[in-house]
């Protein structure tokens, strides 16, 4: 067996497991908690619309608060979002989709979709740098934090790599391939564990902040 | 200034009698901590648990934390304040906590000693990180339950373990007991103020504070003439003072008496005074606390005349000419409960020249010594640093009066001016309002 049929058989198979696996314990072993139940009479009514009002509006911060935050709130933004746009649109990751779920969809140019990796890449580097840098970020660090932002930049990095043909030790082209299919892989498994879950549980937090405040009478 | 600070002395000058009240622990370090992870296991729920396991470590709520912008110390920055509850979470209840066992080292008796002036003397629950996380994170109410397990573990910082003991033993809260509260109001009687006191039924049911009788009484007397102009059937409780909300059980305790007093008075509205700590408690936890909402509404005592003068009840005259003002909205009253409308309404009504601050409403900076900060003389340098912030959001409005709903606020900003020889006016909008009523 060599590396590119292990990546794309077991080890895709058991990624795929645990990450799902995972993800559902996590969220279950959250959100069937106890819960308090607030009987004090709300400020303001539409409790719900407030929680959803605060899922959007929780991006975009009044000026005051946002005037301090300006590089990590862009950054954080833009390298979501083309790292998605990488990730999703970049034509040689179709097939893949393809055979896994059975459909595809339009791609985008070959040259936006790596653009918008690098973009991603040279932001996760940055605020790989940041953070072991800043002493707020040290002071708040874990390993996941570490970790977590590796097992971002890995794919990115060895898909770059695959596409421009820098193989490594005299790596094959199909043995680079299947580094990139494991570094995804790592980052399935390693995707539970840690702070990546904030992709299942961020609007959650913000439903339940705009809810809390919506009753206070507060704009989340 | 205008306000004289003696009475302020007078009710600091208390402070460090507070910290010699409280005798040694009979406890050993081990049940002190046992106690503090009990709180914390009993405190944190799914909401909690949502939260905790959002963060993303990104930092951005220290750059809405006065305590961090003011010293640039990283040990400030709001998240990493709790991070002793982080802990007990993720190794005693998270879903992961098998394997964060691995790595997560348990909570001791000496790291919360370290984290104590973390969550005391360097955070005031003013609840402005709350609105800054990208997450939607609620830091401070998970800095409460950290300092109810630090009281639990005995770790309260001197003078509010003395407060504490004094509001468990006494009933009073600095000096400030049932014999104040009838002297104040027979002073006020003598000076032609009707004040009733402790009648059997009332529609309307005031709590007073310490602030208020130790060193504000004209917010007392204020409301007073308020709420007889109104031709309201009123009282003034003389054996329940507002609460001061330390210790771990002392809350719960206060809310539940204050609820039975005015259920026991088929009062309709509990009014709270200029002083807004008990505002959040009252206003939203203690229908908790009981188990069914409130039969009556709580509302504090800016929002009330606010109300009664946006309903036309209340007559207000424009104050005597006083130059541009601007409005401190007191965080328990204004992020913690969503009182903006009502003060600046009242303000409006004085025809004054309200020049907000660039911060205001929801984002508007704490003062620096709420939470029972004010009464820590060891966190003095950084109530200084959180109030110079103050100081440049006020001057670039070009105000030269301060107006707020608030006493706590009010002590803070007098103590902070007179200390950076300030020269603005910090005056309460209630009793703005009480000078200048209308026919």
């Amino acid at each position: 067996m060599t590396i590119l049929e292990f990546a794309r058989g077991p080890a895709f198979q058991a990624a795929l497991w645990i990450f799902a696996f995972g993800v559902c314990w996590r969220l279950a072993g959250v959100f069937l908690m106890y819960r308090r139940f607030d009987r004090s009479q709300p400020r303001r009514h539409h409790l719900v619309a407030g929680g959803v009002r605060a899922m959007v509006m929780r991006s975009l911060p009044p000026h005051e608060l946002e005037k301090r935050i300006v590089f990590q709130h862009v950054s954080g933004y833009a390298w979501h979002l083309t790292f998605f746009i990488s990730l999703l649109f970049f034509a040689p990751h179709i097939p893949f989709f393809k055979q896994f779920l059975g459909f595809g969809w339009p791609t985008l140019p070959n040259t936006f979709a790596l653009l918008s990796g690098a973009v991603a890449l040279s932001i996760l580097l940055a605020l790989l740098w940041r953070r072991a840098t800043r002493p707020v970020l040290r002071k708040i660090s874990s390993l996941d934090d570490y970790l977590s932002i590796v097992l971002v930049i890995l794919p990115l990095a060895t898909g770059f790599m695959q596409y421009a043909r820098l193989l490594p030790f005299g790596m094959r082209y199909e043995t680079l391939l299947g580094v990139h299919v494991l570094t995804i892989c790592a980052l399935m498994i390693w995707f539970p564990f840690g702070k990546l879950m904030h992709l299942f549980l961020a609007f959650p937090a913000r439903f339940q902040a705009g809810v809390l405040l919506q009753r206070k009478g507060v704009e989340a | 200034m205008s306000a004289t600070i003696a009475p302020l002395d007078a009710l600091r000058a208390a402070l460090p009698a507070l910290g010699k009240r409280v005798g040694r622990s009979t406890r050993t370090d081990d049940e002190r901590l046992e106690r503090a992870r009990a709180v914390m296991l009993g405190e944190l729920d799914a909401s909690h648990a949502t939260y905790l396991e959002t963060c993303l470590h990104c930092g951005m709520c220290a750059d809405a934390c006065h305590f961090y912008i003011g010293t640039n110390e990283a040990k400030y920055t709001p998240i990493y304040k709790v991070e002793p509850l982080k802990k007990v979470y993720q190794r005693e209840i998270g879903p992961m906590r098998w394997l964060r066992r691995l790595v997560v080292s348990d909570i001791s008796l000496a790291e919360l000693e370290e984290w104590q002036p973390l969550v005391y003397d360097a955070c005031t629950e003013c609840g402005r990180c709350d609105l800054m996380c990208p997450m939607g994170i609620q830091i401070s109410p998970m800095i409460g339950i950290m300092r109810r397990a630090l009281a639990a573990a005995e770790l309260l910082p001197a003078e509010l373990a003395g407060a504490a003991d004094e509001q468990k033993t006494q009933g009073s809260v600095l000096g400030a007991g049932r014999n104040e509260i009838l002297s104040l109001a027979r002073e006020l009687e003598a000076g032609g103020i009707h004040v009733p006191v402790d009648l059997a039924t009332a529609d309307v049911v005031l709590l007073t504070s310490a602030v208020d009788v130790k060193a504000y009484a004209g917010s007392l007397k204020a409301t007073a003439k308020i709420l007889n102009r109104l031709k309201l059937k009123w009282t003034l409780l003389s054996h329940s003072i507002e609460l001061l909300g330390t210790g771990e059980s002392l809350k719960e305790l206060h809310v539940r008496r204050i609820v039975e007093e005015v259920v026991k008075h088929e009062a309709k509205t509990l009014l709270l005074p200029e002083c807004g700590h008990a505002y959040p408690a009252l206003r939203f936890d203690s229908a908790h606390m009981i188990g069914e909402p409130l039969p009556f509404a709580v509302l504090s005592i800016a929002e009330f005349v606010g109300r009664e003068i946006m309903a036309g009840r209340l007559k207000v005259k424009h104050a005597p000419t006083m130059g541009p003002v601007t409005y401190h909205d007191p965080c328990k009253i204004g992020r913690h409960g969503g009182v903006f409308e009502e003060p600046r309404a009242a303000i409006k009504a004085l025809g004054l020249d309200l020049k907000e601050m660039e911060s205001h409403g929801r984002t508007n900076y704490c003062c620096g010594g709420g939470g029972g900060q004010f009464m820590i003389a060891r966190g003095a340098h950084l109530r200084h640093r959180a109030f110079e912030i103050k100081m440049r959001e006020v001057d670039d409005t070009g105000a030269d009066t301060v107006l707020t709903a608030c006493n706590s606020c009010r002590l803070n900003y007098q103590n902070g001016a007179a200390e950076s020889n300030w020269q603005k006016s910090v005056q309460s909008v209630v009793e703005l309002v009480a000078a200048n009523l209308g026919d």
